[in-house]
């Protein structure tokens, strides 16, 4: 069985937000909604700033509180760890986007049923990527199945130290990110 | 080499706002109804066992539960956005969702609810009522009063404790997230329940044995509500930052400021105007004054007040908290 996740170096994005043109695009996410999203966060004091660019989107947690909370059994988890929703049992309650400590999901305003990233489920089927990291011109996001030791994001984890988002609140992400800075570059930092 | 990113990303950020006055409503009748439901029950449980059954002193109020609790249900449907999928909620039983085992509840308590209604009907209104269902079925939840009255007043309590457990749920909202809001809730259905009782109450008796009750629960509503902003501010940062629209007096947070500026306004003087009434002459044979009447009436309309905007503020601004960052 297969265990999707994605790997994102925050090190190669460049804020370019290709990503979300691209998942609009394919998925007909409707005006003002958006599956995925780059944070761009600038930290410290003028003149020492330093910037971030933080691609998010639907963690698929194993450990999903949407899932939880969901009181008809819409939202759900497959068994290769993808995080869907039955829009014909959603009935737009929105309890489980108040769940969500991501802010992953929003209501489908036209047909108002909760809506979120699906990891391109439809392109996974006719084995392609998700449409965002097909797009990704720095090569930032990564996704494969972690049950394949020889996939790249198997590889990249077990290369690299990874974080996720909120760790805390022990929801346990499928989206990992790293930062891959080449050797160069840290010593001159 | 200079590179220059403009970020016109600002569009994407999620803005979370969900749940809105339709919600507050619901959560605010919700805890109303179960107040509602309690203190009935300890209305007609209060006189001596030996008596018959036929006398139940209060009967206005079982008679309005359930309609406080559909109209309250009613704006939780106007919240739905796919209205037709609504049956959904009864083709399932997700144990680890509030909203789903509170959805069950609601079905269980208004049999229980009406059912105690009916059980209440005074001997005088039954005259008027021809034979036929409805006076046999009266006649025959009458026989069960006592006991119906002790379970509403275990599904009033759980029906206003599952309003606070709803939210309280949701550990990705800090301000929400305390074992202390669902005690808040309870504490303020049944206050706002035995505000309803003195308002609807005829006999000065009644009137003033609920005044004392609420006394007691208003002390301790804004005890567990000073509590409930004592916890959030000596815990993490989200936490801590999720009670700030309450304590910061800016255009954007300006409606939070007042909201608990409000409440410290009501609900004290709600309990001066209590005691105030409770140091009055109440006995059965004299007749109430405009004067007793007026600070009976202003403190339960105070204390309904009260009620709620702890429901508005706390929905709204439970949106408003969230966390950030990496890990």
């Amino acid at each position: 069985m297969k265990h999707y996740a994605m790997v994102i170096d925050q090190s190669r994005c460049v804020g370019c937000m290709a990503c979300i043109a691209a998942c609009v695009q394919e998925n007909q996410v409707p005006f003002e909604n958006f599956r995925t999203r780059v944070l761009e966060i600038t930290k410290g004091k003028f003149p020492k700033l330093r910037t971030e660019f933080r691609p998010e989107l639907c963690n698929h947690c194993d450990n999903a509180p949407c899932v939880m909370a969901c009181p008809t059994g819409a939202s759900y988890k497959r068994e290769d760890g993808i995080v869907m929703i039955d829009r014909d049992k959603c009935v737009g309650c929105k309890a489980c986007i108040a769940a969500c400590p991501y802010d992953a999901r929003y209501i489908n305003e036209e047909h108002g049923f909760a809506d979120k990233c699906t990891f391109c489920l439809h392109r996974l089927k006719k084995d392609l990527e998700p449409a965002c990291v097909a797009t990704c011109i720095g090569k930032s996001r990564i996704f494969g199945d972690l049950s394949d030791k020889d996939s790249e994001v198997s590889r990249l984890l077990a290369e690299n130290e990874s974080r996720v988002r909120l760790k805390a609140a022990g929801t346990k992400p499928r989206v990992f990110y790293i930062k891959r800075y080449p050797t160069k570059q840290i010593e001159e930092v | 080499m200079e590179f220059t990113i403009t970020g016109a990303n600002a569009i994407t950020y999620p803005y979370l706002h969900i749940w809105d006055w339709r919600v507050a409503i619901y959560l605010f009748l919700g805890g109303l109804a179960g107040g509602c439901m309690s203190m009935a029950a300890v209305a007609n449980l209060r006189p001596d066992k030996e008596t018959p059954k036929s006398q139940a002193c209060c009967w206005r109020v079982p008679m309005m539960t359930p309609v406080i609790l559909a109209v309250g249900m009613g704006f939780l449907f106007l919240d739905l956005q796919v209205k037709q999928h609504m049956y959904r909620f009864y083709m399932t039983l997700q144990p680890l969702s509030p909203m789903s085992w509170g959805s069950w509840i609601l079905i269980l308590v208004f049999p229980a609810m009406i059912a105690f209604a009916l059980s209440t009907v005074p001997e005088s209104a039954m005259d008027n009522l021809k034979d036929g269902m409805i006076r046999n079925l009266i006649i025959k939840a009458q026989n069960s009063m006592r006991p119906l009255a002790k379970l509403n007043f275990l599904l009033g309590i759980l029906l206003s404790i599952y309003t606070g457990i709803l939210l309280s749920s949701f550990m990705a909202r800090p301000l929400w997230n305390s074992s202390i809001l669902p005690v808040l809730f309870l504490n303020s259905g049944m206050s706002t329940g035995a505000a309803t009782m003195i308002l609807m109450a005829r006999r000065s008796s009644v009137k003033l044995f609920f005044t004392k009750v609420d006394i007691w629960l208003i002390f301790s509503e804004i005890t567990v509500l000073v509590l409930l902003y004592y916890g959030q501010f000596t815990s993490p940062e989200a936490s801590r930052e999720s009670i700030l629209p309450f304590f910061t007096l800016t255009s954007q947070y300006f409606p939070y400021f007042i909201s608990i500026l409000t409440l410290s306004i009501v609900l004290p003087l709600a309990i001066i105007l209590k005691f105030l009434e409770i140091s009055s002459d109440h006995s059965e044979n004299i007749e109430l004054t405009f004067k007793q009447k007026f600070e009976m009436n202003a403190s339960a309309v105070l204390v309904l007040l009260g009620g709620a905007i702890i429901r508005f503020a706390l929905v709204y601004a439970g949106q408003l908290s969230k966390f950030t960052g990496l890990s």
